[in-house]
């Protein structure tokens, strides 16, 4: 298993080890990088974990290093630490995103909580992505024609009305509707709905 | 107040010295003519022709003054009013000559300027023309400020016999003048405030990060110990970083104190490179405000210079926080402040501040020192006079150029070795 790690890009070294320290009393391990572009040229991205970031930094600010991620599709969860009088900024970052933030002071409860909470949805996110792409590897190995029998089965048609409305013979479609559960590794009619919708529900 | 209304002022007040001096050569003339006359009335009865020449230049004269929109007249040594024209009655009040001609001019002169009236009296009779103002009293007790330009006239033996003086109304230019003071005071106060408010924003910012160090290091602390996952001996390194951030931000403290402590120029040997770092640190959270970079290029071999290090503290934060707001309203691409320090000659070292801002155009590099001139849009314009202002008092100079990237801002201040050299020569004298 991807064992979490939490990022923290600070410039104040002192802060950095700090917060290092604190994180680290609850068992999660900890990586710091001292500005937006060291994280930038570090991070590997299948990482599971969330980042801790200062909204202001020398160089490539905070909110800065949240739009390159956005654009590179780095769906990294991150949580803002922000300053005095910083708040207004923070509320634009998590409109665009961000998964939280929170101000300095911060209670270490509440930021380990908000840790906590954003690993969790990481780790959803990710289990959501290879559900999807599980799904969508399936889904590719049908063929053309059965793709059309599982879409009419899907909608609720019996055999008899998928071969009408197909014109192809009920037997055939027979053949084509137990290839469709084989392939998607269905028992049933009933998973055959349920995959489909999360395929189409799924990012 | 504006820079224009200074000039009108000034425009006014030399207008009015130069017509003050014009009519007393027209006073004189006129006297000189009168003399003449009665010479020629005496002696040369007989050039008729002459005469009526002079006559009539007299007219024109008199002509002249009585039409005169300004105040003119003649004193006696004792203040007694000899001569005054129609704007003089109205300037005081008076309804007809007889009103003040042949009394005292101290009845008009309020009381608390009569003395400094006499004075100027009696500086006209000894020889020399002079200037004043005073608060005047009028016939009808109004109040008003004059202002008189007056000169001695003398006789044929070059006795001084009258006081020709032009007065005129300055009332007005008074009370503008006293608004601008008020005005000028009212500004010094609000950007002294905004200045406080910004170091304020500044030192809250500052002293959050050791503070929220602190807090993390021991909170670490708490969090291991009660689940007992630590040794006394690893509490060692923890509570070292926690000493060391309260230091930090007592550092901090002693800096705001130093920097807001009032005091009189007080000079020491000083590193200019601590002085640099120490306003660095303060300038940081504005820089970083504004996503700019401040590099720093010391020599760290310079000799020490001879300065009150909270003034010139002043100066160059003054300078940073300009170059800040450059690049901040230029929104420049490039965003980077970069502080050198060197060896300027013998005796001195050379501070600059380069900025990646817009730069400073032709018309403005002249003008940037200027009291009261800003290109910001909600600036006072006192920033940098006041930063001149305290480079020259301690000997050095200070310079604003303009390349291809920004603006440069260049200061000199004197080093130990001069100022051994001064106490030195000193010291012979003495001996």
């Amino acid at each position: 298993m991807n064992e979490p790690t939490v990022f923290i890009v600070d410039d104040d070294q002192a802060v950095a080890r700090s917060l290092r320290w604190l994180i680290e009393s609850v068992q999660l391990k900890v990586e710091v990088f001292p500005s937006a572009q060291a994280f930038l040229d570090g991070y590997f991205a299948a990482k599971l974990g969330c980042l801790v970031l200062d909204v202001r930094m020398p160089g490539m600010s905070g909110i800065e290093l949240q739009e390159r991620l956005t654009a590179q599709r780095i769906r990294v969860p991150i949580i803002f630490i922000t300053g005095h009088g910083d708040v207004q900024v923070a509320v634009r970052a998590v409109q665009a995103g961000a998964f939280d933030f929170i101000e300095k002071p911060f209670n270490d409860q509440d930021l380990l909580d908000r840790i906590q909470r954003a690993i969790a949805f990481d780790a959803e996110r990710r289990e959501r992505d290879a559900k999807f792409a599980r799904l969508s590897a399936l889904f590719a190995s049908l063929t053309p024609r059965e793709r059309e029998v599982l879409d009419l089965v899907v909608a609720g048609m019996s055999n008899k009305a998928v071969a009408n409305t197909l014109g192809l013979s009920a037997k055939t479609v027979e053949v084509h509707r137990a290839k469709v559960m084989e392939k998607l590794q269905a028992r049933s009619v009933a998973d055959l709905v349920k995959m489909s919708m999360q395929k189409q529900v799924l990012p | 107040m504006s820079a224009g209304n200074d000039f009108i002022w000034l425009a006014l007040v030399v207008l009015g010295g130069l017509l003050a001096a014009a009519l007393i050569g027209l006073g004189v003339a006129l006297l000189r003519l009168r003399e003449a006359e009665e010479k020629i009335l005496e002696r040369e009865s007989g050039h008729g022709s002459i005469l009526d020449r002079l006559q009539e230049n007299e007219f024109r004269l008199r002509t002249i003054i009585e039409s005169e929109p300004e105040c003119v007249k003649l004193q006696a040594e004792d203040g007694t009013v000899l001569e005054i024209n129609p704007a003089g009655l109205r300037l005081v009040d008076a309804n007809q000559p007889a009103d003040i001609i042949g009394r005292k001019i101290y009845s008009v002169v309020a009381p608390e300027y009569i003395e400094i009236y006499r004075e100027n009296m009696r500086r006209v009779f000894a020889g020399e023309a002079v200037v004043y103002e005073f608060r005047a009293i009028t016939l009808k007790n109004r109040i008003a400020w004059m202002e008189t330009h007056a000169a001695p006239l003398r006789d044929a033996r070059g006795n001084i016999y009258a006081l020709l003086g032009i007065t005129r109304d300055i009332t007005e230019h008074k009370l503008a003048e006293e608004q601008a003071r008020r005005h000028q005071t009212e500004l010094a106060r609000v950007a002294r405030l905004s200045t406080m408010g910004e170091m304020a924003t500044g030192i809250a910012h500052e002293l959050n990060q050791p503070l929220s160090a602190i807090a993390n290091f021991a909170r670490g602390c708490i969090r291991r110990l009660r689940s007992d996952r630590m040794t006394v001996e690893e509490l060692i390194e923890p509570l070292e970083e926690v000493c060391e951030q309260a230091e930090r931000a007592g550092e901090i403290l002693r800096h705001v104190r130093d920097f807001v402590r009032k005091s009189e120029l007080q000079t020491r040997p000083m590193d200019i490179n601590q002085i640099v770092r120490a306003v660095v640190k303060f300038t940081e959270h504005e820089a970083r405000h504004q996503r700019t970079m401040v590099r720093l290029q010391l020599d760290p071999k310079l000799p020490r210079v001879i300065v009150d290090s909270i003034m010139i503290e002043q100066v160059i934060c003054n300078l940073v926080r300009n170059a800040v707001e450059a690049i901040a309203e230029a929104n420049s691409a490039r965003r980077e402040i970069t502080i050198h320090t060197r060896l300027f000659d013998d005796h001195a070292v050379e501070v600059e501040i380069g900025d990646t801002g817009p730069g400073l155009s032709e018309a403005v590099i002249d003008q940037v020192f200027d009291q009261f001139f800003t290109t910001k849009r909600d600036g006072v314009g006192m920033g940098l006079s006041i930063s001149r202002s305290i480079i020259e008092s301690h000997g050095g100079d200070v310079r604003a150029e303009s390349g291809g990237t920004g603006a440069t801002f260049r200061f000199t201040l004197p080093t130990s070795d001069r100022q051994a050299k001064k106490h030195e020569r000193a010291d012979s004298i003495h001996s």
